[in-house]
């Protein structure tokens, strides 16, 4: 579904990304790991076009996205749940998910319409706390809730493929639990995602294949299974911390 | 106390006016954190083309006040994109700071200029759409035109509160002046959205010229001291409050009106910027602002 290439990608004159490849089969979700400052956020800029690459190709569905602007890779089925949440505070929380759904509500878009209060509805019970509060300004909800609409609001593009950047970033442990049984609901459903996480071994254990970033490069790849049993990646980032 | 109250009827009426095109600084400011600081010529150029369309001055009237209303905000919206895409998306593009401020001064003495040799630099005056036999209000003589303004900004104020919380562009326009990179991800087209609110900007100024025109005289240099006052308004209630901009229109207007008549027209001007500076000095972001200075 989504298949990366030597992708590079620079803050100015700073290199981030050295080139990485990955690929993101449908019905599959993909983690991307990594200490601080590896370029997990930044891959996950480059891909949706909040940043755009210095180098490489980015295919999705077959076709290529690479170095267009946002609102064109999202009108392409690509939804970006960014890290720090980045709602929008001064909007309800329902206009927040209607602006996920923006590109099926207008005129000139190219995503299916579709069950716009249908697939509000299954949010809305996907993320129960989002219901009580559909009415309140976004800025006024907690950090988990914040982080419950930004992924409620990604998923009403209908994506073809969801990046979730750090959703456990700032949560209480009980939180961080709640948002990875919701990942794995999502995968029951089917849903393509690419995963950044943290917690490497949450993450692992809902990925079906991984990706462990070091400095800009892809260091160690291969099936979750298969990454948590590798030695070296134990004790760099399942070490004592988890 | 008659005279008072005719003050305040008539103060209210000038600063509406520096209402609707304080908005229009606000609009674009939301958005993409520049102003057009050739609102007042746009301003000039509604009135110049209203009169050129419902006067006789090009060989018309072509239409009459009302009809000529909508198509005046067209052109004034057509000058906005132009604004826009001239002289501030270059800026914006290349991350300029301030290249904006100069090329949105330089295009409004180009177009005042493309004025006074299209339409002459004496001031000419506008034939009013409603009698001119001012109404008792309280004892207080009000003109039918102030009270089409007072009316006239309002309505204009509410049918652009009610595009942002009712329809889904509306909110995206929100959304971006939150947010740009997010609104990005949500599919929405953040640069078509600035581009909108300049022509926004641009057609609320020229919605205040065809407002005011009738009321005072039009001509090429009719703009710059409204457009000046305006932006004076905008920074008293705070670049980024719509209450703030009617607040701080409002206490100008007054401002100006009262102290005419009670020590002098030619201080008319002092109160109102004296109240600039101390809002500058004591609370920069204005009366009803957050954080938002630092950005201008």
């Amino acid at each position: 579904m989504l298949q990366v290439k030597d992708l590079k990608a620079a803050y100015g004159q700073v290199q981030v990304l050295h080139g990485i490849s990955l690929s993101v089969p449908k019905g599959q979700v993909v983690t991307l790991i990594g200490s601080n400052g590896a370029g997990k956020s930044t891959t996950m800029r480059a891909l949706s076009g909040m940043l755009k690459p210095t180098a490489g190709t980015v295919m999705l569905g077959g076709q290529s996205i690479t170095g267009l602007p946002a609102h064109r890779i999202t009108r392409r089925g690509l939804a970006h749940s960014p890290e720090g949440r980045r709602v929008f505070p001064a909007q309800t929380v329902r206009d927040n998910l209607l602006l996920g759904a923006f590109t099926r509500l207008t005129i000139g878009s190219s995503r299916a319409r579709g069950d716009i209060e249908g697939d509000m509805d299954r949010s809305l019970d996907l993320f129960p706390r989002l219901r009580e509060r559909q009415h309140q300004l976004a800025g006024t909800l907690s950090g988990g809730e914040q982080q419950m609409l930004a992924m409620a609001r990604a998923l009403m593009l209908n994506p073809e493929v969801l990046l979730l950047d750090e959703p456990s970033m700032g949560l209480a442990p009980i939180l961080v639990e709640e948002v990875f049984q919701i990942i794995g609901r999502l995968k029951a459903q089917g849903m393509t995602m690419l995963l950044v996480e943290q917690f490497a071994a949450a993450a692992l254990a809902v990925a079906d294949y991984g990706y462990v970033l070091e400095n800009g490069h892809i260091a160690v790849h291969g099936p979750a299974e298969q990454l948590r049993n590798d030695p070296k990646v134990r004790d760099a980032y399942l070490g004592s911390a988890h | 106390m008659d005279i008072l109250l005719q003050l305040l009827l008539s103060g209210i009426a000038l600063g509406m006016i520096y209402a609707v095109i304080a908005f229009g600084y606000q609009s674009t400011f939301a958005t993409s954190g520049t102003l057009n600081f050739g609102q007042g010529d746009a301003l000039m150029l509604g009135a110049m083309a209203g009169l050129s369309l419902s006067g006789s001055i090009m060989g018309g009237p072509y239409v009459n006040y009302w009809l000529m209303v909508p198509l005046v905000l067209l052109i004034g919206a057509f000058q906005g994109v132009v604004v826009e895409f001239i002289g501030v998306r270059p800026a914006i593009k290349t991350k300029s700071e301030f290249g904006w401020i100069m090329s949105t001064i330089a295009l409004g003495i180009i177009f005042r200029n493309t004025a006074e040799n299209l339409w002459g630099r004496d001031d000419l005056p506008f034939p009013s759409p409603l009698p001119t036999e001012p109404l008792h209000i309280f004892g207080a003589n009000v003109l039918p035109m102030e009270l089409l303004v007072v009316g006239g900004a309002i309505l204009m104020m509410v049918l652009v509160e009610l595009f942002n919380r009712r329809t889904i562009y509306g909110k995206a326009v929100v959304a971006t002046a939150s947010d740009r990179d997010a609104a990005g991800l949500m599919g929405i087209n953040t640069g078509l959205v600035i581009t909108f609110s300049y022509a926004l900007s641009s057609m609320s100024a020229a919605f205040a010229g065809v407002l005011i025109a009738p009321i005072t005289l039009t001509g090429a240099s009719m703009g710059a001291v409204l457009g000046l006052k305006a932006f004076a308004v905008a920074i008293i209630g705070g670049l980024t409050s719509g209450m703030g901009v009617i607040v701080g229109g409002l206490l100008l207007g007054i401002a100006e009106t009262t102290t005419g008549f009670y020590i002098s027209t030619g201080y008319k001007d002092v109160p109102g910027l004296v109240l600039l500076l101390l809002v500058l000095a004591i609370k920069p972001s204005g009366l009803f602002g957050k954080k938002a200075i630092k950005k201008v």
